[in-house]
């Protein structure tokens, strides 16, 4: 008798529990919606937080300079940032979460490897996202994803363009074998090359993120060096490689170069070698709207965490509510409860029916039907060799 | 009748009847709509959890040898699993059958791997075996993080078909369930004894004629199956596999769960893997910032205080004295009645972790002669 | 040339490992441990540089107050959190060194936040060689991990002290008959070997300035790697070891097509290394004993 009770009271407890779960239904998160919402999960914590939190901020600078303009025919917007500290595992939580506080448009993830997740996840609400840095080849591969970045295959079409028109005949090239982006790059780049350049290749893993020294001896003779790697690593290798490496060599990085000038404990005047990048944004403006942005952003947050991300996040909050606006302007109401899917076709529509945006990252950016953008890349000058 | 429900000793098999209980109630509320997408992942989750705690307890808490790899056996699991499904999918499309095959051959080659894995288990002990495992999980991570992209998808992760989200966790609970039959069975039959006597001292074992190379073996496979199943799980609630997730913290994470729980606790160790990925899944969401790593701080204050409450020698008397069940007889003002106390059958699973002697008799290759007292006439192997 | 130079890159990092797996072999011979959290003393060491050298710019004094803390972390450590275990299960020790190397790890992101610290210890240039460029911080490496290597050997081989622990590790229930205070044995074996982890942490920063609260996990394993590999408990085969991982590590970073797989074959060596060999090159053979 006493076992029946305790088995009694375990399966009492099992269906409290139950009922606690199941505490609100599936389906019509965005009925209650007052705001319009746009979601995004990014890594707010960890090695790439800067990233995110550079994202989470421009977001929601541009949602407060749109609210103060009075919204949407008077509705206002509301960004909600989810963690997913730069792992695929966590994305899939965030974005359940994100759905059931009301989102209707999302900015996608920040980075790429927990992108893909997203942009699957996101097929099956037919969810619109345009991210602002997820740069990796399949993100937009579904008709729900869009990209303000480039495509990693499209910087790497581009450098290798780049390079093939140098002339040089040699080069070195250093990547991440064990990262998406970096590896992304590498496989367009080699692709478009011209075979007739000589490459020596150096890789590095997760495990020795500090040491470069046997990936500098390899590369110490080369006089034009790609790194389509982030700046953490890179500020490493050429803080150890700077009497090593030629100091009339070159150091060719993408936009993962962005921000190493401010990266922290590292003097990149210290560096004999010429530092440039690919990129579509250029933190020195000095006039138009990315000086503007650039002093916005430096006002509200410093500049610890000013980067392209952000800055293309920016843009991608403004083309969103472009689109939305110019759909309402003609004619099409967008109620604010208005479901992910519905304003979804709306804006695939727009966005493939020749909408165009200027903004901080590029004047005219058009969008192609598969989801990559189309505008101008600036090679951007770092520093120059001593 | 009843006569028939006292043999079956059913209170053996009431961690069943819950699971089964909650697949039954989970079910119905997902079937009728009432379950959102974040519980579902939630109890997905959990499900794989207890899968990876159960199955890693069998090593830790019954053979006795630490595991730092289990990770890798999922990552085997959740590769080739969804591999399997990948390569299924257009043909079979993602129905049961390929959940059933996939899961077969996750599980299947996982066992394979602990059954590699194992082999080392039979010259080393203790920290050895612990650093080899270590380093299978790395090795395995490493291959599938620079394998091409047209075999395991490289450093962007495989993508996987995802199975219809509001029956997985279902077939994930009949999984555990599966899990715990088998486990509980092996534990509580001769095998079980056999292998509890390994880790209590492994040169008695032999001596008394166990098998000591096939259990090794046994457990090292039946473990490294689970997890496998637990890694084909992940791979079909999820649509990409990075082999960033199944490294050495992972491997950790699970280890953590079966210390909360207890060594040698099947039910502890389900408890605290739902308590912790409960926490785990909700504080994704509250501990944002640098405050995210007061977790990793927690689990590592849970490691050091249990395993020292519960092992160190000063401790002894303090423990026997405040134990939950000695405290809980003081409260009842009761002595325990000697007749109703059964042999150590009754509590299969609640064995004590080891015995004294142990540090005495204990055997290894790897030790020097200074920790073991030899006493005059005893027998010297090579 | 290019052979020279990945020699010289190998001994200077195998010097670096070298230093740790001392560390690991003596707390393994004499406190019959893996100790889990020495890679973590690194980095607490390479943390303390960074404090001491933000505050004075030092770099001489960063590394003493290292040496200085971490030996005083590492006696604590071993006070609280492996003294109480001593005669329990090998089992419950290592998952209490797992602990307290996961506790260095997160007390160290709480303080210095996850993003990672630039700690530039000295410039000091390059050496030109047979026409090659060899960093001068490899050179310093190099001697500075001889010099404490020899000196380690003749504090084992000549001092009162030196001479317990040998004893110690031989036989720990005849030592203790012999007077010998095991306790405080274990007490020096364990400053000892993080000072080591000190000195380590110290080459590391020079050879690369960033500092995390990881820095010192992957190359604490490595150096496990390098005691068994020379066998454990050996001070000079921890020499032996850390060198020749050093070199295997330099020699698989030059071949591009299995340079991502380094660290998988390292640990693929250290699997078959046990299996075949679990004394390490310069191990004693020792007798199973019932």
């Amino acid at each position: 008798m006493k076992k029946f009770l305790r088995a009694a009271a375990l399966l009492l407890a099992a269906v409290l529990v139950c009922a606690s779960f199941a505490a609100c239904g599936s389906a019509g998160h965005t009925a209650n919606n007052t705001e319009y919402v746009i979601g995004l999960s990014g890594p707010l914590t960890g090695g790439a937080a800067v990233y995110g939190v550079a994202v989470q901020n421009s977001a929601q600078m541009a949602v407060d300079e749109i609210n103060a303009a009075g919204g949407l025919n008077g509705v206002r917007f509301k960004v909600i940032a989810k963690d997913d500290t730069h792992d695929a595992a966590k994305v899939a939580a965030n974005y359940s979460s994100l759905m059931e506080e009301g989102m209707q448009v999302s900015l996608g993830t920040v980075t790429t490897a927990p992108g893909l997740e997203f942009s699957n996840l996101s097929k099956e609400d037919n969810l619109f996202f345009l991210t602002p840095s997820a740069s990796g080849n399949d993100i937009p591969k579904n008709d729900n994803g869009f990209q303000m970045c480039f495509a990693d295959g499209n910087q790497g079409a581009v450098a290798a363009g780049y390079v093939n028109s140098t002339g040089l005949k040699n080069i070195g090239i250093f990547y991440k074998s064990d990262d998406p982006y970096s590896k992304g790059i590498y496989e367009q780049f080699m692709e478009n090359l011209d075979s007739s350049i000589e490459t020596v290749e150096a890789v590095f893993t997760d495990a020795n993120t500090s040491d470069f020294s046997a990936q500098i001896s390899t590369l110490k003779d080369c006089t034009f060096i790609f790194m389509p790697i982030y700046y953490t690593p890179a500020s490493l290798f050429m803080t150890q490689a700077k009497s090593i490496v030629s100091p009339t060599a070159t150091y060719y990085g993408c936009d993962g170069f962005d921000g190493i000038e401010s990266a922290e404990g590292f003097d990149i005047t210290a560096i004999p070698q010429e530092v440039t990048m690919l990129s579509h944004f250029n933190s020195k403006a000095t006039d138009g709207a990315a000086a503007e942005f650039v002093k916005k952003y430096t006002e509200k947050y410093g500049a610890d965490t000013l980067n392209q991300f952000g800055a293309s996040a920016y843009d991608c909050v403004y083309a969103i509510y472009n689109a939305m606006k110019e759909i309402a302007e003609g004619g099409k109401e967008i109620p604010v409860t208005i479901s992910p899917s519905e304003l979804c076709d709306l804006l695939k529509g727009k966005f493939t029916g020749g909408f165009t945006y200027s903004g901080v990252t590029g004047s005219e950016i058009k969008w192609e039907a598969n989801g990559y953008v189309s505008k101008e890349a600036v090679k951007y000058v770092i520093k120059e060799a001593d | 009748m009843t006569e028939k429900l006292k043999r079956l000793k059913w209170k053996n098999f009431l961690n069943c009847v819950v699971v089964a209980a909650f697949t039954l109630v989970f079910g119905v509320l997902s079937l009728t709509g009432s379950l959102n997408g974040s519980s579902i992942i939630l109890i997905e989750r959990i499900a794989i959890s207890i899968l990876l705690a159960v199955s890693l307890s069998v090593v830790v808490g019954f053979l006795g040898e630490l595991s730092l790899g289990h990770a890798g056996f999922m990552c085997i699991g959740a590769y080739l699993g969804g591999k399997a499904a990948a390569l299924l999918d257009p043909v079979l499309g993602t129905g049961v059958l390929s959940l059933l095959i996939s899961l077969l051959v996750g599980g299947v080659c996982a066992a394979v791997c602990g059954l590699i894995i194992g082999l080392p288990a039979l010259r080393l002990r203790g920290d050895y075996l612990a650093i080899v495992t270590l380093a299978f999980g790395e090795i395995v991570r490493s291959l599938f993080m620079n394998s091409s992209d047209e075999s395991f998808g490289g450093a962007l992760g495989l993508e996987t078909p995802r199975f219809d989200k509001q029956s997985l966790f279902i077939y994930a609970f009949l999984l555990v369930l599966l899990c715990l039959v088998v486990i509980q069975n092996l534990l509580r039959s001769k095998h079980g004894r056999a292998i509890t006597a390994i880790r209590d001292n492994e040169i008695a074992a032999r001596a008394t004629g166990i098998n000591v190379t096939y259990y090794k073996l046994l457990v090292f496979s039946v473990s490294a199956f689970f997890a496998g199943l637990a890694g084909v799980l992940y791979s079909f609630s999820n649509f990409t596999v990075q082999s960033g997730k199944f490294g050495y913290n992972y491997s950790i994470e699970i280890l953590v769960m079966v210390v909360l729980g207890g060594m040698g606790s099947i039910n502890g160790s389900m408890i605290s893997a739902a308590l912790i990925t409960f926490l785990d899944v909700n504080l994704q969401t509250l501990l944002t910032g640098d405050m995210a790593v007061l977790k990793n701080f927690l689990y590592a204050l849970i490691l050091i205080g249990l395993v020292l409450y519960n092992n160190a020698p000063a401790l002894k008397g303090f423990r026997e004295k405040y134990r939950l069940r000695a405290v809980m007889e003081r409260i009842r003002e009761r002595k325990p009645d000697p007749s109703k106390e059964r042999d150590d059958e009754a509590k299969w699973d609640r064995v004590p972790t080891k015995i004294d002697m142990d540090e005495v008799l204990s055997v290894s290759p790897l030790k020097s002669q200074g920790d073991e007292t030899s006493e005059p006439g005893e027998e010297e192997r090579p | 040339m290019e052979i020279l130079e990945t020699l010289i890159n190998g001994l200077s990092s195998g010097g670096t490992y070298a230093m740790i797996a001392l560390g690991y072999t003596m707390v393994y011979g004499i406190a019959k441990m893996l100790n889990f959290a020495h890679g973590d003393i690194i980095m607490v060491g390479g943390y303390t540089i960074f404090v001491t050298m933000g505050l004075t710019g030092n770099p001489i004094l960063g590394l003493l107050a290292a040496v200085l803390f971490c030996v005083v972390l590492g006696v604590v450590v071993e006070r609280v959190a492996y003294k109480p275990l001593r005669g329990a299960t090998p089992l419950a020790v290592l998952i209490t060194a797992i602990g307290v190397s996961y506790l260095l790890q997160s007390v160290a992101q709480m303080i210095f936040k996850s993003s990672p610290k630039m700690v530039m210890i000295a410039d000091l240039g390059n050496v030109e060689f047979l026409g090659l460029y060899i960093p001068m911080y490899v050179i310093v490496t190099l001697i500075c991990s001889v010099i404490i290597m020899v000196v380690l050997s003749l504090f084992v081989r000549f001092t009162r002290t030196g001479r317990a622990m040998v004893a110690v590790s031989e036989d720990r229930g005849a030592a203790q008959l012999m007077g010998i205070s095991v306790n405080r044995i274990i007490t020096v074996t364990f400053a000892i070997g993080s000072a080591l982890a000190a000195f380590a942490g110290f080459f590391m920063l020079m050879k690369s300035p960033s500092l995390t609260n990881t820095m010192g996990a992957m190359p604490g394993i490595k150096a496990f790697t390098a005691a068994v590999i020379g066998g454990i408990g050996s001070i000079p085969g921890a020499m032996v070891g850390g060198i020749v991982l050093g070199l295997i590590e330099a020699c698989s970073y030059k071949i591009t097509v299995i340079a991502p797989y380094t660290d998988a074959i390292e640990f693929l060596i250290l699997i078959l290394l046990l299996l075949v060999r679990p004394t390490g090159i310069l191990g004693k053979k020792r007798r199973e004993k019932v």
